[in-house]
Parts: structure tokens; C-alpha cells; sequence
């Protein structure tokens, strides 16, 4: 009776999770046409924050989420110059390996930092459910969801409205005329790989009351986000948000119907048939991936 | 043979190796040397010479190490049979992935490789069953040159070094050959080599499967020499990502480079681990920071690989750092 609304709010909550981090993933490709294989690691960088946060100074995780934000930014751009900006005008596969590197180095990072062990952020709230109309729902995940939700429309409102999300959005149509209307495309690069970087830790500061986080967390959400992605089409943002909730509705039913141990296969079939079918998403136009280099 | 007295000097210090040098340690080395390289370069058939920037080829490892792995522990079947089959699924599986993936280009073929091996591994560490699941499987020591139960590290460098061997001349064939020609005439601009009528499809799903079958042949021969396979390794984006960055690294789309990135990294890694292995079991991701790094200051500084670089002019090698 009560596993139809049941499977519906988990797949909304969860969803709007993943939203967040997919959010992030298709701007960065968007506007810089960089897939940044690094993206699970910083995640994975957020989730330690609120663990570090927590445990060494007794900082709640919503609390870490504001405090942190300008820190993540500024470790966002950071990676950008050290790392992303000799490359901007490599070629897609140096792209690749570059940030493959990086996922590598912060990975291993982590594993010095934290070691390999599965560390848990406990509030005092963690176990707490809420009953609404029939429905179970963790407190915490309700959170995340209202937070995830707040900050993408938060991204959505700047993409539209401001001038800087215009001067992005130019940029991501055509990074050359970009440059001849005086934009600094340099500039813009580093503020989407930062903004988008932001997206993805505060969605890892978001979950770290929820999972367990690992060195490795980030590429089982991160897989998540890519199919999520490419869905709806690389670099498109609205696709991604709907994109998200498909991937999100499929991993709750199939947890349901055929067990929690297979449900990654579901979504990993559902990947390969995409990119083999459509890979310019449900929406985004065909050969997204070839052109704008 | 023009331009190969570097690697034939390569391939007689590692035949002289066990000559020379009785450590076992050392010998370990250079097994994981020439084993390491002979992945690379299977890696570097499809990801250099065909351009398919496989990031899941520990798929094909996988399948070789499990083939073997389960047919010697379930039937007592001998692991070279098992190298057989293991290939024979490997090529299977290059030839569904290489058609299915035929037109995706760039990181969406990379995404696309990097689910597929996911999906293998869920299946390896789910399935208890049939592959003992997240356990892994030991593969039982059978003295014997049928059986592989071979002690004498000696053998195995020799038995490796002629896989190497092997990988080598595969590439020299795709670096001469007038397939090797036009394989790098689709990897340079495919519409271009359509129009001149070479079958591009075609030649990249043969890459892909070649390619494939002769790392499944890598990942039997690593599971029997180290004797235990773990779901979570053999499958794992990690070890397809060790593939690449050694044939990156030493020279993509070059006979000898995979295998000087392999010896480089193999060097790096065993002797980052003897120096911090001992002080902490977390000090042992320091190496992996510095793999990491080296990566994306080859990719920075030298993305056509350091054999290229140190002005080895290999013509033909692809142009993987201008932007096209």
C-alpha cells in the first residue's frame, strides 16, 4: 500500500542529491568542454571536511556546509590554476589524463590523510526518521535534499540572471566570439571549474551525515553524476537536474524490485545503452561531443 | 630493421637478467616489469595505435585472470586452456564493446569503457556462486610447466618475456603494416580516411578486440604468477588507469614506450613501498600522490610520452597533444 509514495520521496530525495553533483559535472563540461573524471574526488574532499569538522572541532555538518563554502571555492580555483589551466587548450584526451591525475594524487591523498578505513560522521540526529503520510524518511536525507535543491536553483537563478552567469553561458556557446566580445575566457574557465567544484563539495559536505566516506567514496556518486549526465546531454543543466531524477528513480525501484546488490548494474546498462543509442543525451543536440573543442 | 636496436637492447638485458641477478626480489621486479609493459602495450594497440582511449581495459584482465583462475580451481582445467579462453571471451567482448561503442569519440568512449568494466566487476564480486564474490579466488599451486606451477622465478622471466616479446611485434606490425597505416590514418581524422576508403569501422573494432584478447592473455599469466585473484583489483579503474599512464608516460602510440613506462613505474612504486612501506600502512598512498603527479606532468610537459621527448623522432606517433 504505502511502497509506491515510499519509493517516490526516496527517489525525489535522492535524487535531488545527485542533481547537486551532476549539476557541477555538466557545467564544468559546458563551459570549459573538459569531463572531469576528478569529480568524485572532491566529493569525496567535502565529506572528509565535515568528518575533519566534526570530529576535531565539533562542528555540525550544516554548519561546515556554510563556513565551508569559501574554502571549497577558493580549493576549486586553486586546482584550476595549478593543475587545469596548462591544459585548457590541450587536446580532449590530454584533458583526460590530466584530471585522472589529479583524481589519483587526491585520492591518495586521502589514504595518507585519513587511511583506508570507512570513517562516519554520527549527529546526534542521524537515525532519526521522519513519518509523513505513510512515508519513512531519514531527517538527514530531507536535509540534504532541501539544501541541494536551494543551492542548484541558487545556480540556476546566477546561470540566468547574472551577468557573470551570462558571460559563462556565452562562453560555453562559443569560447571564441567569447574572446573578441572582450570576454576573458581564461577568467570564466576558472570561475566555472571553481563553481562547479563548490557544487560537488558542498553535495559531499551534504552526505557525509548519511555514507560512510572512503578514500574511494567518490567514484561510485560520481558514476551516478556521469550517467546522470550524459542523459541529459553534456553540459546541459536542466537536462542533468531531470537526468538525475530518472537515474535516482531507476536505482530506487531496482534496489526494490531486485535487490540493493544489483542495483549499480542497473544504471551502468541504462549508461551503455545511452551512449550507445543517444549519446547526446534526451535533449542535448546530436554530435554535443565533437564540436566546441 | 631500422629504429629497433633500443628495444632489442631492452629485451636481451631482461633475457640476461636472470643471469646475471639471483635476488629474488629483483627478478620479482623484472617480471612485473615485462608483465606490466606487455599490458601497456596491448593497452597502447587500441588506445595509441587505433586512438580508442580505453579507460576500462582491466575488463579484459579481468576476464583473463577469472578464465583461468576459475576453470583450474572448478574442473582442473590447465590455466593454459584457461589463457585460451580467457582471450576467446576478452575478444568477444572487444568486438560487442568496439561495435556498440563504434561511434562515440573522445571521453565518451572512455565513459563508456569505464562502465563496462564496472559492470564486470559488480558481476565478479557479486556472483558468489560461480566466482566465490568479493573474496576472490586462490589459485592453487600444481607443480608442473601445464599447470604453471612454476617456483623458479627464472622461468617466469622467460615465459613473460616472450609474452613482451610477443606485444612487441604486434605493435612493430601495426607500426609497419599497411593496416598499421591505415589504422593511423582513422586515428587522425577519420572522416578523412573514410573518404579514401578505408574501412575505419572495421579496423577499429579489430583493435579493439586484438587489443582486448591480448590483455586477457596479460591478466591469466599475472593471476597464475601471483596466485590470487581479488575482484576489486583485477577490475578495478585503478589498474585500467596503470595501463594507460605507463604507455602515456614511456610513449603512446610507440613499440618500446609501454614498456619504459612500466619499468619506470614498476621502479617507482616498489621503491616508494620499501622506503615508506614499513613506517605506516597510510604512508603507502605517498607513491600514489607522486603517480599521480608524474601524470599530469607528462600531460603538461610531455604528452606524446618521454620516449618522443628525449628526441627519439619515432614518426607516426599520434598527435595526442594538439589540440585538433
Amino acid at each position: 500500500m504505502h511502497v509506491i509514495p515510499q519509493l517516490l520521496a526516496s527517489t525525489i530525495l535522492l535524487g535531488g542529491v545527485y542533481a547537486l553533483i551532476a549539476v557541477g559535472l555538466t557545467l564544468i563540461f559546458g563551459v570549459m568542454r573538459v569531463v572531469n573524471f576528478a569529480h568524485g574526488e572532491f566529493l569525496m574532499l567535502g565529506m572528509y571536511l565535515a568528518f575533519w569538522a566534526f570530529t576535531l572541532l565539533g562542528l555540525d555538518p550544516y554548519v561546515t556546509l556554510v563556513l565551508g563554502l569559501p574554502l571549497i571555492f577558493g580549493g576549486g580555483w586553486l586546482s584550476y590554476r595549478l593543475v587545469m589551466r596548462p591544459v585548457i587548450h590541450a587536446s580532449h584526451n590530454v584533458q583526460v589524463f590530466t584530471t585522472v591525475g589529479l583524481s589519483i594524487a587526491l585520492q591518495a591523498l586521502a589514504l595518507v590523510l585519513w587511511s583506508a578505513d570507512s570513517q562516519f560522521v554520527r549527529t546526534s540526529y542521524y537515525a532519526v526518521v521522519v513519518r509523513f503520510g505513510g512515508m519513512a524518511l531519514n531527517l538527514a536525507q530531507i536535509a540534504a535534499f532541501a539544501v541541494a535543491v536551494l543551492f542548484t536553483a541558487a545556480l540556476f537563478a546566477f546561470m540566468r540572471w547574472s551577468y557573470t552567469g551570462k558571460v559563462m553561458r556565452a562562453t560555453a556557446q562559443d569560447r571564441h566570439a567569447a574572446s573578441l566580445m572582450g570576454i576573458d575566457t581564461g577568467r570564466v574557465f576558472a570561475l566555472t571549474w571553481a563553481v562547479g567544484i563548490t557544487c560537488v563539495g558542498a553535495a559531499g559536505v551534504l552526505l557525509a551525515p548519511i555514507y560512510p566516506v572512503y578514500p574511494s567514496v567518490g567514484l561510485q556518486f560520481v558514476l551516478i553524476a556521469y550517467v546522470a549526465v550524459v542523459l541529459g546531454g553534456l553540459g546541459d543543466m536542466v537536462g542533468a537536474l531531470i537526468a538525475s531524477l530518472v537515474v535516482a528513480f531507476v536505482e530506487v525501484v531496482g534496489s526494490y524490485v531486485i535487490g540493493t546488490a544489483w542495483k549499480e548494474v542497473l544504471y551502468l546498462l541504462l549508461f551503455i545503452a545511452i551512449l550507445v543509442i543517444r549519446p547526446a543525451g534526451l535533449f542535448g543536440q546530436r554530435g554535443a561531443e565533437v564540436i566546441g573543442t | 630493421m631500422r629504429g629497433t636496436w633500443p628495444a632489442v637492447a631492452f629485451f636481451a638485458a631482461a633475457a640476461l637478467g636472470p643471469i646475471v641477478v639471483r635476488d629474488a626480489f629483483l627478478l620479482d621486479g623484472l617480471i612485473l616489469i615485462l608483465l606490466w609493459g606487455a599490458s601497456a602495450a596491448a593497452w597502447n594497440v587500441a588506445g595509441g595505435y587505433a586512438g580508442q582511449l580505453s579507460l576500462g581495459h582491466a575488463a579484459f584482465f579481468g576476464l583473463g585472470a577469472y578464465s583461468a583462475a576459475l576453470l583450474g580451481t572448478r574442473w582442473g582445467v590447465s590455466p593454459w586452456i584457461g589463457l585460451l579462453v580467457g582471450a576467446g571471451l576478452a575478444t568477444a567482448f572487444g568486438f560487442i564493446l568496439g561495435f556498440l561503442s563504434n561511434r562515440l569519440r573522445g571521453p565518451y568512449f572512455g565513459l563508456a569503457t569505464i562502465a563496462f568494466s564496472q559492470v564486470l566487476l559488480i558481476v565478479a564480486s557479486r556472483w558468489r556462486g560461480f566466482t566465490s564474490g568479493s573474496e576472490g579466488i586462490p589459485v592453487p599451486f600444481r607443480p608442473g610447466l601445464w599447470t604453471l606451477g612454476i617456483a623458479d622465478k627464472r622461468v617466469w622471466v622467460y615465459l613473460v618475456l616472450l609474452l613482451a616479446a610477443l606485444l612487441y611485434l604486434v605493435q612493430l606490425y601495426l607500426e609497419r603494416s599497411r593496416r598499421g597505416y591505415q589504422l593511423a590514418a582513422v586515428r587522425e581524422d577519420e572522416d578523412a580516411a573514410l573518404s579514401l576508403g578505408v574501412p575505419a569501422r572495421r579496423l577499429k573494432v579489430a583493435a579493439i578486440a586484438v587489443s582486448a584478447a591480448l590483455t586477457a592473455v596479460c591478466g591469466t599469466l599475472w593471476a597464475q604468477y601471483v596466485g590470487f585473484v581479488d575482484p576489486f583489483y583485477v577490475f578495478s579503474v585503478d589498474l585500467s588507469v596503470r595501463f594507460c599512464l605507463a604507455a602515456i608516460l614511456g610513449g603512446i602510440g610507440t613499440p618500446l614506450g609501454p614498456f619504459l613506462g612500466a619499468a619506470l613505474i614498476t621502479i617507482l612504486e616498489t621503491s616508494l613501498r620499501a622506503r615508506f612501506g614499513g613506517i605506516g600502512a597510510g604512508l603507502v598512498g605517498i607513491y600514489l600522490i607522486i603517480y599521480g603527479v608524474v601524470l599530469i606532468v607528462t600531460m603538461r610537459f610531455a604528452p606524446q610520452g618521454l620516449l618522443p621527448w628525449f628526441g627519439e623522432h619515432l614518426r607516426r606517433r599520434p598527435h595526442l597533444g594538439t589540440a585538433p
